[in-house]
């Protein structure tokens, strides 16, 4: 009864150890691993290698939560602007042949200042800064 | 004896207001002299009614004399109000677009002024149902001081200015609400009452946003004129390009106007536009199909689908985003699903455009493309709420292995307390 006891207890002992273990190590470990998950603010953002765009192109990217569309110019020149039209949220795209940025939805433009041209949009796009150091890009808040 | 008394008085009255008038009062005097007409017309207490001080012609250095003629200068008042100065008095009803156009329709002279303002005014006033009827000698029609108001002339950009966006409805409403003027001509006159509750009269009158239409946006200002059936959809593409186009390139479009229907006025009216909603799509009660359209015709079977389509789209939004405000609420990753809701917020505000296509294929392919987006986001989402009950679960487990080996070490140690007792 006495032998069923002790080991009755090094069994509680056992578990509660290996338990207490793995609560501690897999916290660790997950940290070490951790998930796809991404900043709540983000101030900026890298958006690759100059060579990725063509001239007179454009691109969607996620900065932070908002939608950002990174233009690259016929001049080469690259500007960035919240993606998401002033009008009701959608969002917008480069048109390549008129050199402006359009939302399908309502069929507002904007210039590649990001000012509102025609159609419904109150508002002009808010601009991004965008930085090229070493044929890298970077995108921005105007804050920084 | 007397002349020269009179003379002497007017002189000298004029020179102390001259003197003592602000420098916009000044700047309306010619050449630095003063105008007698306001200096007589003010010490009489003659000015007109509604004179303002602030009007563009005065501040711009244009008198009296502008319109009605006669002479500044001169200080004895039958001779600055006499025929050899061109005095008129006060204009004709009939001429006074003539008037007003002796100078607004001279590019050269109001180049002067302001060089982008247009000077086809006179023409289009005349081409208007205002001044066609002017022309047929009726007098009750608007004339340009109708309109603009004949002393207190504001620029348009102007909030004080009778033509200004938020003060337009309510200028023509002097008019167009006096119902036994209307009744003579045999028009409503509850238009501004049906404006004022419209999607659009709430936006500007209510929002106070001056890029929603006022009156003269959709019927033109000085060539005002009701829009006609085959240019009523033109009128509301100048704002809503993409539903007009669609329309226009619907078969709907053609059965519209070979019946004589008037585009975008039959589902959405006119003065009272509603804020449109999707329950103006389907077979229910609010629907705008059925007002044609009977149970068991093709249209019918068409309005039941698209409505159907949009609703489904409509509520499964809806649920992805009340699971993503639950996903927020327990503190998971939510900025995938956020981005997919996006879009699936995008096909549904392009499916209520594109419903203007009347093209069951790409209405039903639209919506599928959005409830596939929805149903990637509700993935996204029960994964997140998955991981979070796997998190709780795990957290309970650590706890019990805690307490478990808690207890064991609390008996362990009361074990060895009784073995030494013994020993």
């Amino acid at each position: 009864m006495k032998q069923d006891r002790r080991g009755f207890l090094n069994t509680l002992l056992g578990i509660g150890g290996i338990g207490a273990i793995a609560s501690i190590i897999y916290p660790v470990f997950e940290f070490l691993l951790p998930p796809e998950s991404r900043e709540p603010t983000v101030s900026s953002i890298k958006a690759g290698a100059i060579d990725q765009y063509e001239v007179n192109s454009a691109k969607i990217l996620k900065f932070g939560r908002e939608p950002v569309i990174l233009i690259r110019k016929d001049s080469g020149e690259f500007s960035a602007f919240s993606a998401t039209c002033t009008h009701l949220d959608c969002i917008v795209q480069y048109r390549q042949d008129t050199k402006q940025i359009l939302c399908a939805c309502h069929n507002g433009h904007y210039d590649l200042k990001g000012r509102n041209v025609s159609g419904p949009p109150p508002k002009p796009l808010t601009e991004f800064k965008v930085s090229v150091i070493n044929n890298e890009i970077t995108i921005s808040t105007m804050e920084g | 004896m007397k002349n020269i008394i009179r003379r002497a008085y007017v002189l000298f009255v004029g020179t102390v207001i001259f003197i003592n008038l602000p420098s916009t009062v000044r700047a309306y005097t010619l050449q630095d002299k003063v105008d007698n007409c306001f200096v007589c017309h003010q010490e009489n207490e003659m000015l007109p009614e509604g004179f303002s001080e602030n009007d563009i012609h005065f501040t711009s250095g244009i008198g009296c004399v502008g319109c009605h003629g006669g002479s500044a200068i001169e200080e004895d008042e039958e001779i600055a109000m006499s025929s050899k100065f061109g005095f008129i008095g006060v204009p004709d009803k009939k001429d006074i677009p003539a008037t007003c156009g002796k100078c607004h329709s001279d590019i050269e002279f109001m180049r002067q002024y302001r060089p982008r303002i247009a000077t086809d005014q006179v023409s289009q006033y005349f081409e208007s149902v205002h001044g066609k009827k002017l022309k047929q000698g009726d007098n009750k029609v608007a004339d340009c001081t109708s309109c603009h108001s004949a002393h207190s002339i504001l620029p348009v950009d102007d909030p004080r200015s009778s033509v200004y966006p938020l003060n337009l409805p309510e200028t023509c409403n002097h008019c167009h609400g006096n119902s036994d003027l209307m009744y003579t001509y045999k028009l409503k006159s509850n238009q501004y009452e049906e404006y004022s509750k419209s999607v659009h009269g709430v936006a500007l009158l209510e929002h106070r946003d001056i890029s929603a239409p006022a009156c003269n946006d959709c019927h033109g200002n000085h060539g005002a004129t009701p829009p006609g059936i085959q240019s009523i959809s033109h009128v509301c593409g100048t704002c809503h390009v993409n539903n007009q186009q669609y329309f226009e390139k619907s078969n709907l479009s053609t059965i519209f106007s070979e019946a004589g229907f008037h585009g975008c006025e039959e589902c959405h009216g006119y003065h009272s536009i509603p804020k449109p909603s999707d329950d103006m799509l389907g077979v229910g009660e609010k629907s705008v199909c059925i007002k044609c359209h009977d149970s068991g015709d093709v249209g019918y079977d068409a309005a039941l689908s698209w409505g159907g389509k949009l609703n489904e789209l409509r509520t499964i939004h809806e649920h992805a985003a009340e699971v993503l405000a639950e996903v927020v609420k327990k503190g998971m990753n939510d900025v995938d699903i956020d981005f997919a809701l996006k879009d699936v917020n995008q096909s549904l505000i392009q499916l209520r455009t594109f419903v203007h296509t009347f093209d069951s294929k790409l209405i039903v392919e639209k919506a599928d493309e959005g409830i596939v987006l929805a149903n990637n986001a509700l993935e996204l989402a029960d994964k997140e709420i998955e991981e979070y009950y796997n998190r709780r679960i795990g957290f309970g487990f650590a706890t019990l292995a805690f307490v478990i080996l808690a207890f064991g070490v609390y008996l362990k140690i009361r074990k060895s307390s009784n073995v030494k007792h013994e020993s």
